[in-house]
């Protein structure tokens, strides 16, 4: 046996008991998914199934009318406006964390990770409950004791979407904070000096130096992020859509759309061929998003 | 990329092979036949349960076992000897589905005819899916007219809709006259029965575009305008918990806690809707045991799932049920004890539910529960036009029932 | 002059900072009040941060009249398999994808992140109808390999980074002085990605702490839950009347991980960011 064939061969031996796992636990799953898709599984043919070709594509798309397409509106807005404020916000927040004489920094940064230790799910029925409710919630109770009318936060479709973004800004902004803390303090400080001598503006300053100096460093968490917000479910379902506590907004992303369309229908055939085009559009998406990244890192 | 994906072709063949060795439940020879019984009750149903079933030991041991999303777990494990109870606790309205999906078995594989004669005629058909019976009852709910006499007097009690709408928009009561759960199927459906019409029809027909369903949705909005906008369970029933609505229709669950705030209960039939002369009639639930067909198939098990059942026959767990949680019991021998007699709201539910439409048991219904929420949203809470919201719903019902097979 | 002006600024931004660190924390201050009130409801008209009537017997309802300890032990179990479980994997496949060169290295990287993207609860049926072959349903060991498997693709992604960091001259260097390859991996490379480990563990341990979707599907009956799907099924049913002990229980979840989050909090920032410097 050579050295190289020696040396690729442990190489795959250290890769292997990883992906063995990531095999079992999510890539069969999508490929039996796919398998499933195929066929007529459904609860009148429980133990009966037959592989019946695509015809469960055919009626998927059949449902995904002009209902899918707004919900595909809404989740790449939802997606885009999250990114671009956490982006902005913990850009801004981690400067001014790093501003050189500030005091109390590391109690600061704390008290800002709290949100991340929750259980999310904990959090989305604590914001619901607690701060949006009309009737008894925090922020009502507030507006009326300033003499305000009580507002119903999730009822229209705007502010439902906007109390979404909040909440989920409020759950994801602690790690986007700590990545743009960590990448802020790996960026070379005599860099600054020398723009100062120049006269350069803070505000040239972050986009001529700051910006690109981070933007490699950051690029895998913000790709992370954005997969995360894409397919993000929990919040504006567990806020607005819970079955018997609808509160009024009718807001779709992809997932709670395919999720009230194919997975109440009990035909798992079906479900599976919605699922399957949902991640071929995750594929277009991340093709999409590699390409631009690619582009943007090198 | 191709061989790598062979190798785990292959690894998974074996591992399946050895993992189907252990796959059915041991028995102890020697040892007590225990069984294992889902559900999703209170502590209190499920304790006076219990302590029935406690009466088959030693030679049975059964577990009761709270199983949150139970009807998801069902469909998942159902068939899977490894992971499937033997019994599960539930409603009357699942048996369609799980029928069709061949997990359970008719009861009268264990009882005849004259067992079941006992039984309240709706219990049993109820339970009642295509000829068959799945479930045995132990009892049932439905909804209930519930004020706060402190807010509205026993003569204020309104015997008409338009008297409580009267009540309502006088501010008599309180902040709210008036609240339900507005926006959900299963507290609205009782309007819709109350015009005369209905959610599905039995074979599976969605009926939310009829002269009836429209006319009820729409004699219903001046209602809705006069309640909170939001409709969950949470805030409704805290509401009437804190004194800020003088009635409410709730189910007999929500009595302990509002008697344990202090408030001064009193329970009266539904009011009758002016214009047709109809009780509003709520769904009523049959609760009871359901067989799953890998438990009756196993021959050790199958002797104890009898004796089981046997006991359900008996009158006494019924009244022992009505007694812990309010329920009225679904065998009619209950009845006569002085216990259930003297109980005002179990007697109260008795009477409703010859009104009451027990909820459909067809498959077609889970997505009904979907659909006719987010009707009742588009209408009660954004203004959409009655016809048009219906004709909508209509269609989207239609074409997901479409897709179930 | 410059001097008073650079204070005031100094002044304002921490005002700044106070101002924004109460209102990120208002949820949690609610919940924590909430759960010390006597009053048993929270939704109650008119809510103080400082409990009117303040009692523990929220958190004794929590601690003794539910099976916590039991779903406790629970999720430690399977916390620290899972943890401990990816690691061992992830840490020789990210080497293996840094340092090591072969065939097909980019695809299974592009792949994995394909993978991340594909959203669990699609395929949950799928992975229910192929863990139920092997037996796997309703055991411990089943949760964990889905746990494992799920993480090991965020693990190996950062670890990769965190490698691909670390100057390859360094390890060169030591083979040179005749250290085997198992050798300075196990003693130069792994303590330099210590703060990455310890972060990637820590991620691990969040993801399994918090969890619960798969944990009320794969596990049936309330002994083996885990604290998240126990929790989670307590708020379905009898405590959504009981809002105050909703909030003591999710206090009393997330203390454990806010104790060992601030515990590593100095390895975050370096472990999930240095990853990213050689791009």
């Amino acid at each position: 046996m050579n050295k190289r064939k020696y040396s690729v061969l442990s190489a795959w031996l250290c890769v292997l008991p990883a992906l063995l796992f990531i095999g079992v636990a999510v890539l069969f799953p999508i490929l039996y998914t796919g398998y499933i898709s195929l066929t007529n599984m459904n609860i009148f043919n429980w133990f009966t199934f037959q592989i019946i070709g695509f015809r469960n594509y055919i009626n998927a798309l059949f449902v995904f009318d002009s209902g899918f397409l707004s919900a595909l509106g809404t989740t790449v807005l939802w997606t885009a406006l999250n990114m671009v404020f956490q982006l902005v916000i913990a850009f801004v927040m981690a400067s001014l964390l790093n501003i050189k004489k500030l005091r109390f920094r590391k109690l600061y940064k704390t008290l800002l990770m709290f949100p991340w230790a929750m259980p999310g799910y904990v959090s989305i029925l604590l914001w619901r409950n607690g701060m949006f409710n009309s009737q008894f919630g925090l922020l009502n109770q507030w507006l009326e004791r300033l003499g305000h009318e009580p507002v119903r936060w999730l009822a229209s479709d705007v502010s439902a979407f906007l109390s979404s973004m909040v909440v989920n800004l409020w759950l994801a902004l602690p790690f986007m904070i700590m990545i743009m803390d960590g990448a802020l303090q790996s960026v070379d400080k005599s860099y600054y000096e020398s723009a100062k001598l120049d006269g350069a503006s803070w505000f040239t300053c972050a986009t001529k130096l700051t910006i690109p100096a981070i933007r490699p460093i950051i690029a895998p968490a913000v790709i992370i992020t954005l997969f995360t917000t894409f397919k993000q479910f929990d919040v504006i379902f567990l806020l607005t859509r819970q079955p018997g506590a609808r509160t009024g907004a009718n807001i779709h992303t992809v997932l709670t759309f395919a999720h009230e369309n194919a997975f109440v229908t009990h035909n798992y055939g079906f479900s599976s061929a919605v699922a399957m085009i949902l991640f071929f559009l995750l594929i277009a998406f991340s093709l999409a998003v590699n390409i631009r990244t690619r582009r943007a890192v090198r | 990329m191709k061989r790598f994906a062979a190798i785990l072709m292959a690894l998974w063949l074996i591992l399946s092979l050895v993992g189907c060795g252990g796959n059915t439940r041991s028995h102890d020879p020697d040892g007590p036949i225990e069984l294992i019984i889902w559900h999703d009750k209170e502590a209190v149903v499920a304790d006076t349960l219990q302590a029935e079933l406690d009466r088959l030991q030693p030679d049975i041991v059964v577990h009761l076992e709270r199983k949150s999303g139970l009807t998801e777990a069902l469909k998942l494990v159902g068939n899977d000897p490894s992971a499937a109870p033997d019994f599960y606790f539930f409603a009357h309205d699942k048996v369609g589905l799980y029928s069709e999906m061949g997990i359970l078995v008719p009861i009268t594989e264990f009882l005849n005819e004259d067992d079941l004669a006992g039984f309240l005629p709706m219990t049993i058909s109820a339970a009642t899916y295509k000829g068959q019976i799945y479930q045995l009852p132990i009892y049932f709910e439905t909804l209930l007219f519930m004020y706060n006499r402190a807010l509205m007097g026993d003569d204020e009690v309104p015997g008409t809709t338009e008297e409580l709408y009267a009540f309502m928009a006088s501010g008599a009561g309180g902040r709210y006259g008036f609240i339900e759960q507005h926006s959900t199927a299963y507290f609205s459906a009782g309007w819709i029965h109350g015009f005369g019409g209905m959610i599905i029809s039995e074979d599976g027909v969605p009926l939310l575009d009829t002269p009836e369903t429209i006319a009820a949705l729409e004699y219903r909005l001046k209602f809705v305008r006069r309640m909170p906008g939001e409709s969950e369970y949470a805030t409704v029933n805290t509401l009437f918990r804190e004194g800020r609505a003088a009635a409410t229709i709730g189910g007999p669950w929500l009595v302990p806690t509002v008697r344990e705030s202090g408030i001064d209960l009193g329970l009266a039939p539904m009011p009758f809707v002016d214009a047709t002369g109809l009780y509003l009639a709520p769904f009523s639930g049959v609760q009871g045991l359901h067989v799953l067909r890998v438990a009756a198939e196993d021959p050790i098990r199958r002797p104890a799932i009898y004796e089981v059942l046997r006991l359900v026959l008996e009158p006494t767990l019924g009244v022992a049920m009505a007694q812990a949680s309010g329920s009225a019991p679904a065998l009619a021998a209950s009845y006569e004890f002085e216990e259930v007699k003297n109980d005002e709201m179990v007697m109260l539910m008795r009477e409703i539910a010859e009104e009451a439409v027990p909820m459909p048991n067809i498959p077609e219904m889970d997505i009904m529960w979907l659909v006719v929420g987010d009707l009742l949203v588009d209408v009660n809470m954004r203004g959409r036009d009655v016809t048009e919201a219906t004709a909508d719903a209509q269609s989207r019902a239609e074409s997901l029932i479409r897709a179930m097979r | 002059m410059k001097k008073s002006v650079e204070r005031i600024g100094l002044g304002c931004l921490h005002i700044f900072f106070l101002l924004i660190c109460f209102g990120v924390l208002i949820p949690i201050f609610y919940a924590f009040s909430v759960s010390l009130n006597a009053q048993n409801s929270i939704l109650g008209s008119d809510f103080s941060f400082i409990p009117r009537e303040f009692t523990l017997s929220n958190y004794y309802a929590v601690l003794f009249d539910q099976p916590v300890l039991l779903w406790l032990r629970n999720t430690v179990i399977l916390a620290v398999a899972s943890v401990c479980l990816s690691m061992l994997v992830a840490i020789p496949g990210a080497y293996s994808l840094s340092r090591l060169r072969f065939r097909g290295r980019k695809k299974i990287v592009y792949g994995l992140i394909l993978l991340h993207s594909f959203p669990a609860i699609l395929s949950m049926f799928a992975m229910f109808r192929l863990l139920t072959p092997l037996g796997l349903i309703n055991t411990r060991l089943g949760l964990i390999i889905v746990y494992v498997g799920t993480m090991s693709i965020f693990g190996l992604l950062n670890l990769k980074g965190y490698f691909d960091s670390i100057p390859i001259d360094i390890e060169e260097a030591a083979q040179i002085d005749g250290t085997s390859g198992f050798q300075t991996v196990m003693l130069i490379l792994i303590p330099l990605a210590k703060p990455a480990i310890i972060v990637t563990g820590m991620m691990v341990l969040i993801f399994v702490w918090n969890e619960y979707i798969f944990a009320i599907t794969f596990m049936t009956g309330a002994g083996n839950y885990t604290l998240a799907a126990g929790l989670f099924s307590l708020q379905a049913t009898e405590m959504s009347g009981s809002w105050p002990v909703f909030a003591a229980a999710a206090i009393t979840v997330s203390l454990p991980i806010l104790i060992i989050f601030f515990a590593t909090q100095r390895f975050m920032v370096s472990g999930l960011t240095a990853g990213g410097v050689k791009g």
